[in-house]
């Protein structure tokens, strides 16, 4: 039975190692999307072993590339070549690179087995939306479930892209399950094979927040200092993002973000939630189970930003954090979130915001109110302050650390390793370096000063000319006297 | 009214005029005389210039460089002397030097492709028999993205592509070699951003090492030190220049030709090769115009082969007289063209640290950045918003350098601009502006001095414009931008080669290009006269309306917490890309005619053409450049590790960055270092 076009085509977008030009790229993933595919985007300058690993991790029809700068062909045959590698043969692979890519490369490229590269002549002919369909049509040829299921068995140093983790199985089991299949043989042979260290309990980190607050950069911030810390655990991080309704597509945006997913020791997997209203996929409990069964160490799920009221993560993780920022309006919006009550830890991100010691005021109040903890000192609280924009924050690295003591506490689990703090740059409570707040008005002072220059050389100017006409009629009452 | 009455009012009125004011008003009849001499004499830091001031046309008919308004009313000059003024006088509408530079035309020599000689052999073909070589720099991907060349074949492909690579200093040592770059003719300019400050000090340190060699053959140390470097290294797994036949120039023959090639023809440059890394066996050769100049001391430091007092007289000499410009800009990068690849606070202050050192060690005649608004405009934004950004990115540098406790009048003047010039009508105006706001906020907003008041900005005519049907076309479109350029009193200008939309610029496209220019400056009677804009009612209007609309939007990104601000929510890359889908949409219906593009189509329907050839490096520049950053790592591996180290600790010690990266890049390769940087950085992170 051939189900695969009923089924969700995903799509990895990006732009060509070493390339900027993300203009073109930008323009396709929006048509993609509005086409009903779930669109993993990665931006610009991306090597091809990040957009493999990628693809597999997230087990999707195809992969669409622009490449202005050249290196086209060895960038594309070099795409193939890794695909094929790791037994992602299936994987298609789009490209347009405008005049860059010359006819001839181009049939070079289909030769050697990439799908599509699409001429400007193709754009004219086609035009953008049919350039769209063709990628999608082509890609819902691709019959990713077999009849049946083969468990090849291999090795367990020998899994895709050096992986220490089978991304491969535990991607197709994901994806098995997102339309409905039984993944039951799945995860029993992914147990068969984890690595015999398996730890008794896995924890489940879950982060959850306002969209925009940063939440996919404080997830990339943990992820890496968790990898820096313990050098020997894995981690897979799954991340939600909310389906079109009108489309059904997705823009699964939160792998940009993320710097430190680019490692052997990290599988991440982006799930779109297939009903709009939704923060959370119906799959996520499936998929945290197909993660720990793959033997990974520590799981973060992190959720779509979807309306104060939402909690919906709880059920599914050990412990919850909850990102916010100091921008959230009057004290009494704090009221209506829901998850102030639940979280283990709040993080307020973007402290370098005005009004961030107001914010933490209110919501250490928010904090003691709804937990009665009327008598805890201030600072006890879980209550964490953080610039994930800024690199090494010390907010973070203190972050971190009180995840892992909530972690022991709530699940009694203790990576061993050592947590190795960098000196740190700069403290979070210390204010942004770059424009101090109380400059921050500089460019409507500078509009105001040249406006004043201007209304004074009009003034000057205006006086000047009751001179001048003065001085005639004084010089005229003279020549008449 | 009596008379005396009158005259009691016009003392009342007197008193209401503001001693600066007055001042103009008196200084009038001054100047006025002062442009009817033929001659005109000024200050150029402390130099005495004087110029001929007029210019005779072929029928007698005297040219004056500069005109002056006939107005009568005296409001309506002291308004002309507060907003316009004679060029080179706040607000400095009309240019911020009195007269344009006499025997150097704003024409710049571009190149980068393949490895350095080549891009060597290429700065040396355009700049011959020029006075004054003013060396633009483009380089590849690989290096723009901070990385070394390798095998890796995402990386491979690119190598050496749309630009020259460059990945240790020695690759810099070759690329600027027969070049002076401490000659007051001589200025480079080099197109990086993110990893800017690498190459910068690369550059820096190439500079440094040539009057290093100048120092030992002036005062016949040849010898001496040849016989330091035999005894020290080993001469065969030093770096070489290869010239175009493949074959190596040999180090030291090198050193001993040099005290009898004066002339460049001399046939004692050809010298034998050593073949150790050619695999050729022939005689290699410097190209028509290098001396040889940067090449004595390759693989090496003159720190390596002179005392340390020496060595530092020599390098602080070099620091205060090498000319330039880096670009450096990383604020437009993030909104729009994406070379970014450390996180935005570091790059920052990676800046800070460049200006900070500029500053310490009196490197006046170098831009530590060129405030860009040519990428915004590439990526589709109007010239208003190209303006706006770009000098609202330039206050938000000053504030950041003054957070940092510098002082204005010693970094401003390190500052310079860089627009695109399009066909739209506020292009005609867009130096003025820019000259009027920089000029007046400096004054009345940070009290800076007369220097740091003059913007001065280097201009490239628009790629966007130029199309791919009927590229015979382009060059009117150039023409006609270059013409706006000149009479807005640009600095320097690049004009595009007519074939840029479709491949890389041919030796005979770029010929064209120059021409433009040339014949501009050289042939157009109107051009010898350099304020042809003043005085004129449309330019007058444009310019009033140009500065109230950047103000305008200085308002909204102030609203949006300033650029930092607008940039966290991605404002100016929003706007950028609507503006661009707007040309688009009007392209595409016609509204916006674009002659044999949209319409006067030729008979077959001006089909878009394709290039017949591409140029792009060969592998064997390729594998040359790899196996050159391969041999420097290993030459200087024992120190890497330790140079690195100290580079991570300056950072934690939130020390000077630049400073330690001068030392750093004498034995890290340019991908050592990035990677070194993220670990302690952090590294760019993208958004959408």
């Amino acid at each position: 039975m051939n189900f695969v076009s009923k089924n969700k085509i995903r799509i990895v977008t990006a732009a060509a190692l070493f390339d900027g030009h993300d203009a073109a790229i930008n323009i396709m993933r929006r048509i993609l999307q509005s086409k009903g595919a779930e669109i993993i985007h990665l931006g610009h300058n991306r090597s091809v072993h990040e957009i493999v690993e990628c693809a597999i991790e997230e087990d999707v029809h195809g992969i669409a590339i622009t490449s202005y700068q050249g290196g086209h062909v060895e960038f594309f045959k070099y795409m193939k070549d890794l695909l094929n590698e790791n037994d992602c043969g299936h994987i298609k692979i789009f490209g347009g690179g405008g005049g860059t890519i010359l006819p001839g490369e181009i049939k070079e490229l289909h030769n050697y087995g990439i799908t599509r590269i699409y001429s400007p002549d193709d754009g004219r002919q086609m035009g953008l939306e049919g350039m769209i369909e063709d990628v999608i049509n082509k890609c819902s040829e691709t019959f990713l479930f077999p009849e049946v299921e083969v468990f090849e068995t291999p090795a367990s140093d020998s899994f895709a892209l050096g992986e220490n983790r089978d991304i491969k199985k535990v991607a197709r089991a994901i994806t098995l399950t997102e339309n409905g299949k039984n993944i039951t043989g799945y995860i029993n042979n992914l147990k068969e094979n984890s690595p015999k260290i398996l730890m008794h309990k896995c924890p489940v980190l879950g982060i959850t927040g306002t969209g925009g607050a940063g939440k996919s950069s404080v997830t990339d911030e943990i992820v890496r200092r968790f990898l820096n810390a313990y050098t020997d655990k894995t981690i897979a991080v799954i991340s939600v993002d909310p389906s079109k309704k009108k489309t059904g597509g997705a823009l699964l945006g939160d792998r940009i973000r993320m710097n430190s997913i680019s490692s052997p020791r990290a599988y991440m997997r982006s799930l779109a939630t297939r009903e709009s209203d939704k923060a959370l996929s119906k799959y996520v409990r499936e998929a945290i189970e197909i993660c720990k069964a793959a033997g990974y160490d520590f799981i973060i799920v992190e959720s779509a930003g979807v309306g104060q009221s939402d909690a919906s993560i709880l059920e599914y993780v050990d412990i919850s954090m909850y990102v916010m920022t100091p921008e959230y309006g009057a004290p009494s919006q704090l009221e209506k979130i829901n998850m102030l009550d639940y979280a283990d830890v709040i993080c307020i991100n973007k402290f370098d915001k005005t009004g961030a010691l107001d914010a933490l005021h209110d919501v250490r109040k928010q904090y003691k109110r709804s937990h009665g903890l009327w008598n805890t000192k201030d600072e006890e609280l879980p209550i964490a302050r953080t610039i994930a924009a800024q690199f090494n924050d010390a907010g973070i690295n203190e972050l971190f650390e009180r995840l892992m003591e909530k972690i022991a506490e709530k699940t009694s689990v203790q990576f061993n390793g050592e947590i190795e703090h960098q000196a740190h740059v700069k403290n979070t409570v210390s204010q942004s370096t770059i424009i101090p707040p109380k400059r921050v008005r500089y460019l409507a002072e500078i509009a105001e000063t040249i406006t004043a220059y201007n209304t004074w050389t009009d003034e000057q100017a205006a006086i000047a000319t009751k001179l001048y006409q003065l001085d005639g009629v004084i010089k005229m009452m003279n020549e008449e006297k | 009214m009596q008379i005396n009455e009158l005259k009691k009012k016009y003392d009342q009125l007197k008193k209401q005029l503001h001693p600066d004011a007055k001042k103009l008003m008196e200084q009038w009849a001054a100047i006025l005389k002062q442009y009817e001499s033929d001659f005109f004499e000024f200050d150029v830091r402390g130099k005495k210039i004087k110029q001929e001031l007029t210019y005779q046309s072929l029928s007698g008919t005297k040219i004056s460089k500069v005109y002056l308004p006939k107005y009568k009313d005296w409001g309506d000059i002291l308004k002309w002397q507060l907003q316009e003024n004679v060029p080179g006088e706040f607000p400095f509408t009309a240019g911020v030097f009195p007269l344009k530079r006499e025997g150097e035309d704003p024409t710049r020599m571009f190149a980068g492709e393949g490895g350095p000689e080549r891009t060597n052999r290429r700065f040396h073909y355009v700049s011959l028999g020029q006075p004054a070589k003013r060396l633009s720099t483009a380089f590849d991907s690989v290096t723009l993205y901070g990385e070394d060349p390798a095998h890796r074949p995402d990386i491979y492909g690119k190598v050496g592509n749309s630009g020259v690579s460059i990945a240790t200093v020695d690759d810099a040592k070759k690329l600027y070699s027969g070049f002076d770059l401490c000659d007051a003719k001589t200025s480079v300019s080099m197109t990086i951003n993110g990893p800017a400050p690498m190459l910068l000090a690369f550059f820096m340190n190439a500079a440094i090492d040539q009057q290093c060699e100048k120092y030992i053959i002036e005062n016949n140390l040849r010898e001496e030190v040849n016989k330091l470097i035999e005894s020290k290294y080993e001469i065969e797994k030093l770096p070489k220049y290869i010239s175009e036949d493949g074959n190596a120039i040999h180090h030291t023959l090198l050193q001993k030709i040099a005290s009898t090639s004066n002339n460049a023809n001399d046939v004692t440059n050809v010298v034998e090769s050593e073949n150790s890394l050619s695999g050729g066996g022939g005689a290699g050769y410097l190209p028509e115009g290098n001396d040889g100049l940067g090449l004595r001391l390759l693989g090496l430091s003159g720190e390596d082969v002179l005392p340390k007092e020496v060595y530092e007289k020599i390098k602080a000499h070099a620091l205060a007289t090498v000319r330039g410009t880096v670009q450096a800009d990383i604020l437009k990068e993030d909104q729009a063209q994406n070379t970014c690849i450390f996180s935005t606070e570091f790059a920052l202050k990676l800046m800070g640290d460049v200006q900070e050192y500029f500053i310490e060690n009196k490197v006046q005649n170098f831009y530590s950045v060129s405030i860009s608004g040519y990428h915004i405009a590439e990526a589709g934004a109007n010239p208003i918003t190209q303006l706006a950004f770009t000098l609202a990115n330039g206050f938000t540098y000053v504030e950041y350098y003054l957070s940092r406790g510098m002082n204005i009048d010693d970094f401003a003047p390190n500052l310079s601009f860089f627009f695109s010039n399009g066909m739209d009508p506020e292009y005609s105006v867009i130096g003025r502006v820019a000259r009027k706001i920089w000029a007046k906020t400096m004054k009345y907003k940070y009290r800076a001095n007369s220097r740091s008041q003059k913007l001065k900005y280097h201009i490239q005519t628009s790629g966007r414009s130029l199309h791919a049907q009927e590229i015979d076309f382009n060059d009117i479109r150039t023409t006609l931008q270059a013409l706006y350029a000149i009479y807005d009193n640009c600095n320097s200008l690049h004009t595009n080669a007519y074939d840029e939309a479709i491949t890389t610029p041919t030796e005979e496209s770029v010929r064209r290009a120059m021409a433009i220019q040339l014949i501009i400056n050289r042939e157009l009677g109107t051009a010898k006269n350099e304020n042809p804009n003043q005085g004129a009612f449309l330019i007058e209007e444009l310019t009033d309306l140009v500065e109230a609309a950047v103000l305008a939007e200085f308002e909204r990104l102030s609203e949006r917490g300033g650029v930092l601000g607008a940039m966290e929510r991605m404002y100016q890359r929003n706007k950028i890309q609507e503006e661009s889908l707007y040309y688009e949409t009007q392209k595409h219906t016609g509204d916006y005619p674009i002659v044999g593009v949209n319409t006067f189509l030729n008979k077959n329907g001006s089909p878009t053409i394709l290039p017949t050839e591409v140029i792009r490096s060969t592998s064997k520049e390729k594998e040359f450049q790899i196996k050159s950053v391969t041999l420097f790592q290993e030459r200087h591996q024992q120190k890497t590790a330790m140079m690195l180290k100290r580079l991570q600790d300056v950072v934690v010690a939130n020390g000077n960055l630049f400073t330690e990266l001068m030392e750093t890049v004498k034995y890290c390769s340019l991908g050592q270092i990035t990677h070194t940087l993220y670990s302690v950085g952090g590294e760019y992170r993208r958004n959408m």
